[in-house]
């Protein structure tokens, strides 16, 4: 059984619905630890651009391609809105 | 000048009123009304789930009638040249483009930029079917599908195979349709081969010739397609409805024109050609 | 197919106005690369920008399609003696027989882009910028049409990067079956905000000058550029188009097959065209962008198809990717190496990637080239491969 989002993971969620407009997927059913890229949600290396430009949008976060963290920062909703929350506070 | 033969071996057609080749022949022919409810946007359906979530309005309906049109030939996409034409290319595109790098350029979309290249419908189409054969994507302006249609005739000429035309317009947006006049969408597919087969919906006798020449298609019919840049197609498709052998004239440029003399032999009859 | 002759060429590119002056910084290894200074902000990277086109001024009755990409396209026109050649190939003809077949990616996009950045308080552009003919892809073709007096086929071919490549083949098919006699093809491609926020969306873009198959390389250089070619069945002198191979490569709108199935399907067809194998080839002129992908998958197919004698470039470290117009621009200098025995390198390659061959060149290298191909390999998966002779193959 999933764990619940949290409501930034739900936020965040939201806006990787609507970014990258994944018909038929509700938003507080995407499970916090699985893949987003690959498996999972099958999201490809474009998507991962389009969700950093969002995300800078909204939360003024950046996040670089060449960015060695990446497969790391990217690996599931929960470590993308650990990130996220992490550099808004800083 | 040399006069060509080709044979008509699939077709399609989309419009909100016309959706669809077998909801179109009739009321292009005059034998029923068209709906009066605009049909809405087709999905497209071929493509996988991350292509289909990108593609926009351009690449939707143009894979629609490339996918009606191989289907009403019976034929593999995946053996088939295609030529996409759009006069305009995807106009929502272009003015979210022009708009976002008048505000924000740092902000552009990279899903939507690669959507704005003239020959996404045809790298989605490609992708989608997995076809390695060659594409083209083209514009002329007023005269673009009879350009299109040109550049499909001559390749099925050249290579003596079947070819595959993709057409399609949608309308203008924001600031650019005070400028550029095209409304609602238009699809429209044909596929040409020198070879005949047995159902081959028409023959068509084409060469080129000087002047200006262009068929206007019946008021009641373009009116289904008003305003819309693709709307020069009418002709030609209505005398696909037909069953009377027909002349029609499509532009080239503003001194050229391709001349199809359209009839329909008996099915059943070998190629002539 | 109809080999075809090649009996007048231009060019207006980064590296030089007219076909001595690309000569020259060929020779001189001088790239026309510069620091990025288009536009109110420039991102911070490399672009190849033609000097000198703000202020080409194109005669009076053509202002109605006064753009920056047809002041590009009307520098390339008037190069090289190419419009005198044009006129007189249209007096020979007639003009209904001479196609006009154009190659692209954004075409007059920059004027919409001004249009947007000008408009007015009511929302409607700016009295200058409304005349609908700059405000679509056919501007080009159809600017170049008028500026010739061009009677016949008039056409703009937009696939990306392989556009301006892919016209030769369109005009050799329109000129085998009878529909034109001659043909102009030319490509026109210039700088604006599209091509640049577009592909630095992409992170494509390199921060410094591109190098191609260098084992460092980090991504295109972006250039603007403008070239014609004259096609006729025969004519007093210049190099032969004698096959060409299209293909698609079903794969993803922006990385290009990974085993490059594709490109490797227009390379052999244009072999297969001109009846020659990859052994007669002295020289290719690579797509080779200088992104991590393509350069990656051209050199192993490169190494894989063609014996070690076959000398490869990519061009680009002179030009930048000059996108629409890359094909014409690596057609003219395809032909400068089959006329001068001088064949370029990789400028600004220092140390190539292990999946490079022995073919792939870093520095210039003299030697005759009697059969060479041309690779433009598109976004979109749309690959084209140009070969051209020296002389046509008896």
């Amino acid at each position: 059984m999933a764990a619940p989002q949290t409501p930034e993971q739900q936020e965040l969620a939201e806006l990787i619905v609507a970014a990258l407009n994944l018909e038929g997927i509700e938003p507080q059913g995407i499970d916090p630890d699985a893949a987003l890229f690959g498996s999972g949600l099958g999201l490809d290396s474009i998507d991962a651009l389009e969700l950093a430009l969002e995300i800078s949008k909204r939360y003024g976060v950046q996040l670089k391609a060449d960015d060695e963290d990446n497969k790391r920062i990217f690996a599931s909703l929960r470590a993308l809105s650990d990130y996220v929350q992490q550099k808004r506070a800083a | 000048m040399n006069t060509f033969t080709a044979y008509v071996n699939g077709v399609s057609f989309w419009a909100p009123r016309l959706p669809g080749w077998q909801i179109a022949e009739p009321v292009l022919r005059g034998e029923a009304a068209a709906p009066l409810q605009p049909a809405p946007r087709p999905q497209p359906t071929l493509l996988g789930p991350t292509e289909r979530r990108r593609a926009p309005d351009t690449v939707a309906i143009a894979l629609e009638v490339a996918g009606r049109a191989c289907e009403s030939a019976g034929a593999d996409p995946k053996e088939l040249p295609s030529v996409f034409a759009s006069t305009h290319g995807d106009l929502a595109i272009s003015d979210y483009m022009s708009e976002t790098l008048a505000r924000t350029p740092t902000l552009i979309s990279p899903i939507r930029f690669h959507n704005s290249v003239h020959n996404a419908a045809a790298g989605y189409w490609t992708i989608g079917t997995g076809c390695y054969e060659p594409y083209t994507a083209l514009t002329a302006y007023e005269d673009t599908f009879g350009e299109g249609l040109l550049e499909a005739l001559t390749q099925a000429a050249c290579g003596d195979r079947a070819v595959l035309l993709v057409a399609y317009d949608i309308e203008a947006r924001g600031p650019l349709a005070t400028i550029v006049s095209s409304r609602g969408i238009v699809g429209a597919g044909v596929i040409v081969s020198p070879h005949a087969r047995a159902n081959s919906l028409a023959r068509v006798l084409w060469r080129t010739r000087r002047g200006g020449q262009r068929t206007v298609a019946m008021d009641r019919n373009a009116e289904l397609v008003e305003g819309n840049a693709m709307a020069a197609c009418l002709p030609f498709f209505e005398a696909l409805a037909r069953t009377e052998r027909r002349t029609v004239c499509v532009g080239l440029s503003p001194t050229l024109s391709l001349e199809l003399a359209i009839d329909f032999p008996d099915a059943g009859q070998p190629d002539e050609g | 197919m109809t080999p075809l002759r090649i009996t007048g060429h231009s060019i207006a590119c980064p590296a030089g106005i007219g076909v001595p002056e690309l000569a020259s910084a060929l020779r001189g290894s001088r790239s026309g690369l510069r620091p990025n200074d288009f536009g109110d902000s420039p991102l911070p990277t490399w672009i190849g920008r033609v000097p000198g086109v703000e202020a080409v001024a194109l005669p009076g009755h053509l202002a109605d399609w006064d753009c920056r990409n047809n002041r590009l396209a009307w520098l390339a026109l008037t190069s090289d003696g190419f419009f005198e050649a044009a006129v007189a190939a249209r007096a020979r003809y007639g003009a209904d027989r001479v196609a006009l077949v154009m190659g692209t990616s954004t075409s007059s996009i920059g004027a919409t882009e001004e249009a947007y950045r000008r408009l007015l308080p009511d929302g409607r552009y700016p009295e200058d910028l409304r005349r609908p003919i700059v405000h679509t892809p056919h501007s080009l073709g159809d600017f170049v049409r008028a500026a010739l007096g061009l009677e016949g086929v008039a056409v703009t071919v937009a696939t990306a990067c392989s556009s301006s490549a892919k016209i030769f083949a369109q005009a050799e098919r329109l000129i085998r079956l009878g529909l034109a006699d001659a043909a102009i093809v030319g490509g026109v491609d210039s700088l604006c905000g599209s091509v640049l926020f577009g592909f630095n969306s992409l992170e494509l873009v390199s921060p410094e000058p591109c190098r191609p198959f260098d084992r460092a390389r980090r991504g295109i250089s972006l250039g603007e550029a403008g070239g014609f070619a004259l096609l006729e069945r025969d004519g007093e002198g210049g190099p032969w188009l004698l096959g060409y191979g299209e293909s698609s490569d079903a794969h993803h709108m922006s990385s290009p097959h990974p085993e490059g199935f594709g490109a490797r399907l227009a390379i052999q067809g244009a072999l297969t065209r001109a009846e020659l194998t990859p052994d007669a080839i002295d020289y290719i002129n690579l797509h080779g962008t200088a992104s991590q992908k393509n350069d990656e998958v051209e050199a192993r197919l490169v190494a894989d198809m063609f014996p070690a004698r076959t000398l490869a470039s990519s061009t680009k470290g002179w030009t930048g990717h000059t996108l629409g117009a890359a094909g014409i621009v690596e057609a003219v200098i395809t032909f400068l190496a089959m006329d001068t025995g001088l064949v370029p390198g990789t400028l600004n390659a220092r140390e190539l990637d292990p999946a490079c061959g022995p073919q792939i060149r870093i520095d210039n290298q003299s030697a005759e080239v009697r059969f060479a191909l041309s690779n433009s390999f598109g976004f979109g998966g749309s690959n084209c491969s140009l070969l051209f002779g020296k002389a046509r193959r008896e």
